[in-house]
């Protein structure tokens, strides 16, 4: 599964996503189920899916899917 | 002025704007004044965390009218409901959509006859998580002064105090925190993105914020983005209510606070209290640990057994009872409801299960009231089984911040369902709601729920 693809899973299952959502291009408070109660739940599954540890200002810092998938990538995790 | 320090300030971080002093004041009273031409009645502020939804707010207070502070992202329906239950004068924060029926372009009532509020109402704040039909919690214009300056009293909170609206001001909490600041001239940061919000910390170092006010969740969240006070040089305050914190995180984050020379306070309290009940100083937090503190200034608490006798011996458990200048009036369900006076007398039975220890700090350690908390708001645990009935037979329990529902026989995808009705019907996040399947329920010999079980394996 592509690092794409894995992180879209972990949008869909923490933040309970219906199937119609453009997780692609989601934004930080874009919908309801992505608020601050959220994020938090978001930042705890991205975590646990690739074993990493966010600093504070990635997690204020994670607005979009896109800027989630960067700071992943900035991890050193790979396709 | 109720409330308003002659040094009160409100800066709005989205706008910049700063609103100070005598200006502050002069801009109430006009508004105040606007407020006079309005049909007798309650108000309705769907208060935002910016100029215009404090100035409302302040402006009705001013001008002796009824405030009731409202979701400003509340679903229509549901406001349509409040509206057609209480009849307010007018809708302030309305936006852009069309009146209601009944009511003018500008959302002011078009019936000039309605019911004239009780003179000593003030402000009222729905109560949490009711589902069929939400009431209001009644604070008098008392209530509301003798708990702001109670609160900055054991907060030590002066005019060089600087506080973000880190809550909603439709939540009593978060109205707490704003009247408590502005009673003694200190600084209020309007700011809209909330503790994980890159605007929110930008403000925290921009304005010089002294403090941070949180529920559990916001206790949880900051652990997780591992902050760390020495970041935030003038942020050196962190209270918390809303909820019981884990011990563990109330002793990590106090002791990150006092190494960097702040403090942290647990309190306790309940909307019907306008809310604050107790505070625990920061000094005896390690001794105390565990103890929401003793009652606020001019308040008492007592232990009501289950013989219905009231004591306040150390060591016995029993319903905690408050008496003070803070509680509420009463409920009120209906427009005709809005002019009742005092029904409680200054006695709040909580529904809390707890003992008070021989110094008087008070020990909350669970409920009567078949209550949850979801992030620090209240939730009646018989009203979610009713809402997910259509998925099957179900038992809540109180998990943490979280509710626990057990449905009768349904799969993975069914409980994914039944948590988004609840989110959606309590309008609040879809993970406070950890719906799980099970294979019928255990059972007490009366053949009612063991929720007592279930508890213990949520």
């Amino acid at each position: 599964m592509s690092l794409n693809d894995r992180l879209r899973g972990v949008f869909v299952d923490a933040l309970q996503l219906d199937a119609d959502v453009d997780v692609e291009n989601l934004k930080y408070r874009d919908i309801d189920e992505w608020d601050s109660v959220g994020h938090m739940a978001l930042v705890a599954a991205i975590e646990d899916e690739f074993d990493v540890q966010f600093e504070t200002e990635q997690v204020i810092d994670m607005s979009s899917f896109k800027v989630a998938l960067d700071m992943v990538k900035g991890f050193g995790i790979s396709e | 002025m109720m409330l308003l320090h002659a040094g009160a300030r409100l800066h709005d971080a989205a706008t910049g704007e700063v609103i100070a002093g005598a200006d502050l004041g002069q801009r109430v009273q006009e508004q105040a004044k606007a407020f006079a031409d309005l049909p007798p009645g309650v108000l309705f502020a769907r208060i935002s965390p910016d100029v215009a939804g404090v100035l409302g707010y302040l402006a009705a207070l001013e001008a002796g009218r009824a405030v009731a502070l409202l979701d400003p992202a509340q679903d229509r329906d549901v406001l349509d409901g409040l509206i057609a239950r209480f009849r307010p004068a007018a809708v302030l924060g309305a936006g852009e959509g069309d009146p209601p029926p009944g009511y003018r372009e500008n959302w002011v009532r078009a019936d000039a006859e309605g019911v004239v509020p009780h003179e000593d109402l003030a402000v009222l704040l729905p109560t949490s998580g009711s589902t069929g039909n939400p009431k209001f919690v009644r604070l008098s214009r008392q209530a509301i002064a003798a708990n702001a300056e109670a609160i900055a009293e054991v907060l030590g909170i002066d005019e060089n105090e600087v506080a973000p609206t880190s809550l909603p001001l439709h939540y009593s909490y978060g109205m707490s925190v704003l009247n408590s600041h502005l009673v003694r001239g200190a600084t209020v940061v309007l700011e809209n993105s909330g503790v994980v919000g890159r605007g929110f910390w930008d403000a925290v170092t921009r304005y010089g914020v002294t403090s941070l006010a949180g529920v559990p969740y916001h206790y949880e969240m900051l652990r997780r983005m591992r902050f760390d006070p020495a970041k935030y040089p003038t942020l050196r305050t962190l209270t918390q209510a809303g909820g019981r914190l884990r011990p563990e995180l109330i002793t990590e984050f106090h002791t990150k606070m006092t190494e960097a020379g702040g403090r942290m306070f647990v309190m306790y309290g309940q909307t019907e209290a306008g809310p604050r009940m107790s505070t625990l100083p920061s000094e005896r937090l390690d001794e105390k640990l565990g103890s929401v503190g003793p009652a606020l200034p001019g308040g008492m608490f007592s232990i009501r057994a289950e013989d219905g006798t009231e004591i306040t011996e150390p060591g016995v458990t029993g319903e905690v009872v408050y008496r003070g200048p803070n509680v509420m009036m009463g409920y009120a369900e209906s427009e005709a409801e809005l002019s009742l006076g005092d029904v409680t007398g200054g006695e709040l039975v909580t529904g809390d299960l707890g003992h008070l220890d021989a110094d008087g700090y008070l020990f909350v350690t669970g409920r009567i009231k078949r209550i949850g908390k979801v992030f620090g708001n209240r939730v009646s645990l018989d009203d979610l089984e009713q809402i997910v009935k259509a998925h099957g037979a179900a038992a809540a329990v109180p998990a943490g911040d979280k509710v626990v529902i057990w449905l009768d026989g349904a799969d993975k995808d069914t409980c994914k369902a039944a948590a988004k009705l609840l989110a959606e019907t309590l309008h609040l996040h879809v993970t406070g709601f950890d719906v799980r399947g099970s294979d019928g329920f255990p059972l007490l010999p009366s053949g009612k729920i063991d929720y007592r079980s279930l508890e213990a394996r949520a």
